[in-house]
């Protein structure tokens, strides 16, 4: 029972807070331009007044476009609700299961891609196929970085990945943490940041498959964004950074593992940040050279796992 | 009721042949003796499925007819009568478009092939094996050609010359065994034991030869010329069920003919890794395709790919003694199979719907489409989701059953084996996301955006019997996906008793479970929290949102007109996906830049990787063309329809039969 509590919670929690995990990213990238910047809360006034306003499509688009904003959001949440967040084990351990993850976030690529054609402009179908593409690249890495953490913990299901790793069991430490360096690189350019934002990358592409969007839809949207984003981080720290979070269900012990996940998830936002502003767009055609060295790293861990160290 | 199903396909053959005069009798009697028979088939099947092993026997001239509906078995006849009953509803009405070019021998032809192919999955003696299979690749070859242009000729010929050197090497590894044995019965096949060196030469003939018939790379050429040729509803059965039997083969004599001899490990390992490059390949042609049909076609040669993996688990699984593992890799590759005939079977009947109703294969001509054709729009996004593997639709669950397998064979295997599947479970993992693009694309050029073709302006959605069919699949694959945990402990133990292993506990309630590192996941649950997921937030924001929704204006085109040619179109995809997955020119161009050396090599390399890339072609399939060729020659010669050489034929004949009978007297 109280694991689907602290499951439900995640959900609701994740859909508030969102909003401010992109506000603070905001007001941290306009520190570090040495701006003023908007307030924290900004996206929350933004994504209020979008929601009064009228829901407007372009007159190609069909269905797909009135449903994949809720479709996004759905999936989050759902991921949500088997992520361990505070709990070192899956508040719902039908839901943790690593490759069900990779292919759980393949639903909402899915919709996104097709509702930037659906909404007949030619530029957010550019968007679209450079989300797909910019997928496949990483897809390789993420599913060897998981296939290594597999072998060396001995299950699929992340929670208890995360506790083995945390208390030291997991047989090849050194090409568990090398995994870990592979699945960290592969989430930074899942989560669509600088430089590796090319679904929106050309002043006309503003947006990616996003630019069709308009009121409670895109305010949907912008919701759903930082979701995926806290999700994504909140997938590498479960497996591998699972120091602090609860072992059990103890009261106290919820609270200090919820305080250790604000603080690990703000550490890498923090980290996240400080790159994507300090470095220049990633031409998209060499995209490749970059994933390819991170599938290469994940590779020297695979090595490293036959090799048992 | 097998039997009368078989004998109610050819009296249905036989009716649509006489009245073949009128098309409309023909189709209506051959297509409802049809899908009466496959229900009927389809009855057996489950009945095989779920009840003891059922055979029958009676001697003929040559050899014993001898008939066995085992587990494994059911589950081939039960696809293929699913297929068959579905493909003749559809062809109610699809086959009007085929008025004037004979649809009474069509309906001839489609009853024949799928006898023949019940008959094949069931026969229990190697020449009856043999013979059916050979009928099968007739009628379906008849099928092929039924457009009569040039496409289909040359694609039905490439079919039947690829089907024939598969056929050899099947026949060759029969034989082997059959010299052995001394028999040509399957059961003295399954209690032989072969000296490891023959059985590997066995499994090896005959995996090719099937491999020909399932369109493995490299034996694949054939598959994306012929399928798209058939009508619509036969490319179903061909790319759902025929194919499917040349895996049923493989098993079958993997696991059912070669049981007593026992599996060597580099069986499995070879399985594998053409499984992981059929399924790359597959997909990455598939990208480049801007023909509807061809698109699925190359999907199916990715498919056959990821049926190979779980059936590769099952071997190494078994050649290191991990029972479970056999069993788990066995049941992924029939849960796949049986996901992509319902699947790709769906696909089909939309791209035949699509095509139907704007008489081009074309992507580029299409666009728009869901407006016209609601219902094969929805029918098709369910497809191209099930097949991308998205959870929870029915290919998830059969991927995730076959990662699961490569996994637990990676823990327990050593490097090598670790190796081979770490490499596998990285090409499933590219071919997932690739053929998210794919479909993605295919859905997407299809059905949304503006039309951008007249015919596309006036498509109308499909008569009654089409939508049937396809939303009779369409609820099937959401069925498979959402209710696995009732069907994935069937599939098992049908896996369990094909590989004589015991049964694992493959479900624990709502859950599917890999027995041996106990991950779980549900897709029921999974459903029921999406539905929830998505419907509360969507009330929600409904509710509270005032502005209304508005549909009127164009889109966003930089302050032009948008024009229909404006968005995306299928070739787009194609260059995107090319620019970076042709790494190797990038890096040959790179390299020549720096050193003439490497000029020459990659040059050389190139040459090489031209002829290499289609040695399958020019090492067995043009020799025998030619030999064709050349035969067809000396023959043209020998007969020129001069009728005294016919008299001189038959004087030489009488004398060598006289001198014949004078000396063996």
């Amino acid at each position: 029972m109280g694991e689907i509590i602290i499951a439900l919670i995640q959900g609701i929690l994740l859909v508030l807070l969102a909003p401010l995990v992109s506000g603070v990213t905001r007001w941290f990238r306009a520190k570090m331009h040495t701006r003023k910047g908007p307030s924290i809360w900004q996206d929350y006034y933004d994504i209020a007044k979008l929601f009064k306003r009228q829901d407007v499509h372009s007159n190609q688009s069909s269905f797909i476009s009135r449903l994949m904003p809720p479709l996004f959001m759905g999936t989050m949440i759902v991921l949500a609700m088997g992520m361990p967040m505070m709990t070192r084990l899956c508040p719902i351990p039908l839901l943790g299961d690593a490759i069900l993850i990779i292919y759980m976030l393949a639903l909402p690529r899915f919709f996104f891609a097709l509702a930037g054609i659906d909404s007949g402009s030619s530029y957010a179908g550019i968007g679209s196929v450079r989300e797909l593409v910019v997928g496949t690249l990483v897809e390789p890495s993420l599913m060897l970085a998981l296939f290594v953490a597999a072998l060396s913990c001995g299950t699929t299901n992340i929670g208890v990945m995360g506790q083995m790793v945390a208390s030291g069991q997991c047989a090849n430490p050194i090409a568990m943490s090398l995994a870990g360096i592979a699945f960290a690189a592969a989430c930074y350019i899942e989560l669509g940041k600088l430089p590796y934002d090319l679904a929106e990358a050309e002043q006309e592409l503003q947006e990616g498959p996003l630019q069709e969007y308009s009121g409670p839809s895109l305010a949907m949207m912008h919701l759903a964004m930082p979701m995926k984003q806290i999700i994504v981080v909140s997938w590498l720290v479960a497996i591998f950074l699972p120091f602090g979070s609860a072992v059990d269900l103890s009261l106290t012990g919820l609270l200090f593992g919820a305080l250790f996940f604000v603080l690990k998830v703000a550490v890498i936002f923090f980290i996240c940040g400080i790159i994507e502003n300090v470095v220049c767009r990633v031409r998209f055609k060499l995209t490749s050279r970059q994933t390819w060295f991170v599938l290469a790293i994940a590779v020297c861990a695979f090595a490293f796992c036959v090799l048992g160290i | 009721m097998f039997l009368t199903s078989v004998l109610l396909s050819t009296v249905g053959a036989l009716v649509a042949l006489l009245t073949g005069r009128s098309e409309s009798t023909a189709k209506i009697l051959g297509c409802s003796i049809g899908a009466f028979a496959s229900l009927l088939a389809l009855m057996s099947g489950l009945q095989a499925l779920f009840g003891p092993v059922a055979t029958f026997s009676s001697g003929t001239l040559f050899f014993d007819f001898s008939l066995r509906l085992d587990p494994l078995a059911g589950v081939l006849v039960s696809v293929i009568s699913t297929l068959a009953f579905v493909a003749w509803v559809y062809g109610f009405s699809y086959f009007d478009d085929y008025k004037g070019k004979g649809i009474g021998a069509m309906c001839f032809f489609m009853n024949l092939f799928i006898a023949s192919m019940d008959l094949v999955i069931t026969s229990d003696n190697a020449f009856w094996f043999l013979v059916f299979f050979e009928m099968m690749s007739l009628t379906s070859y008849f099928l092929v050609v039924t457009d009569q242009d040039k496409a289909s000729i040359l694609g039905g010929f490439m079919y039947l010359v690829m089907a024939h050197i598969g056929f050899f090497m099947i026949m060759i590894s029969f034989f082997i065994m059959a010299g052995i044995t001394g028999s040509f019965d399957f059961s003295v096949f399954r209690a032989a034991k072969f000296d490891p060196g023959i059985a590997s030469l066995i499994f090896m003939l005959a995996f090719l030869g099937f491999g020909f018939k399932a369109g493995m790379i490299p034996f694949h050429s054939w598959l994306p010329q012929a399928h798209p040729a058939a009508p619509s509803n036969v490319s179903a059965l061909m790319s759902g069920g025929m194919i499917k039997i040349g895996i049923f083969g493989i098993i079958k004599v993997g696991f059912d003919l070669l049981g007593a001899s026992g599996c060597q490990l580099w069986w499995g390992i070879v399985v594998m890794l053409f499984g992981a490059v059929s399924s790359v390949l597959g997909v990455m042609y598939a990208l480049g395709e801007h023909d509807i049909k061809r698109l699925l076609a190359y999907h199916s040669v990715e498919n056959i790919g990821i049926i190979l993996m779980g059936v590769g688990v099952a071997l190494i699984g078994w050649a290191i003694a991990q029972p479970v593992l056999t069993v788990i890799g066995l049941m992924a590759a029939l849960y796949h199979l049986i996901n992509h005939a319902m699947f790709k079977g769906l696909l089909f009947l939309g791209a035949g719907s699509v095509l139907y109703s704007t008489h081009t294969r074309n992507m580029e001509l299409m666009g728009g489409l869901s407006k016209a054709m609601p219902t094969t729009a929805i029918c098709f996004l369910i497809g191209s989701l099930a097949i991308s593997a998205i959870p929870p639709l029915n290919g998830f669950v059969s991927e995730w059953f076959t990662y699961q397998g490569l996994i637990t064979v990676a823990m327990t295997g050593d490097g090598i084996v670790k190796t081979v599947c770490a490499i596998t479970a990285v090409a499933l993992a590219i071919t997932g996301a690739l053929a998210v693009t794919c479909f993605v694309k295919a859905y997407g050029v299809t059905f949304l955006g503006a039309p951008r073709s007249d015919e596309a302006r006036a498509a109308k959605e499909v008569p009654g019997p089409m939508k049937f069919a396809m939303v009779f699949l369409a609820v099937i694959c959401i069925a498979l996906g959402v209710c696995a945990p009732r069907i994935v402990p069937v599939l098992t133990s049908a896996a369990a008793a094909t590989a004589g292993q015991a049964v694992a506990g493959t479900t624990a309630g709502i859950a599917l479970v890999n027995p041996v590192i106990d991950s779980t996941i549900s897709t029921p649950l999974l459903a029921v929290l999406l539905i929830a997921a998505v419907f509360v937030p969507w009330l929600i924001i409904k509710g509270k949102s005032k502005g209304g929704v508005k549909n009127t204006p164009d889109p966003w085109a930089c302050g032009y007109n948008p024009t229909p040619d404006m968005p995306l179109q299928a070739s787009s995809f194609a260059g995107t996906v090319h620019m970076f997955y042709g790494p190797l020119y990038q890096m040959r161009d790179n390299l020549v830049a720096k050193s003439p050396a490497f000029k020459t090599f990659f040059a050389g390399l190139s040459n090489w990787a031209d002829k290499a890339q289609n040695w399958g072609d020019i090492a067995l399939v043009n020799p025998t063309s030619k030999f064709v060729h050349w035969l067809s020659r000396v023959s043209s010669k020998l007969e020129g329809g001069d009728f005294r050489v016919y008299i001189v034929y038959v004087v030489i004949a009488l004398v060598f039969f006289l001198v014949l009978a004078v000396t063996v007297r």
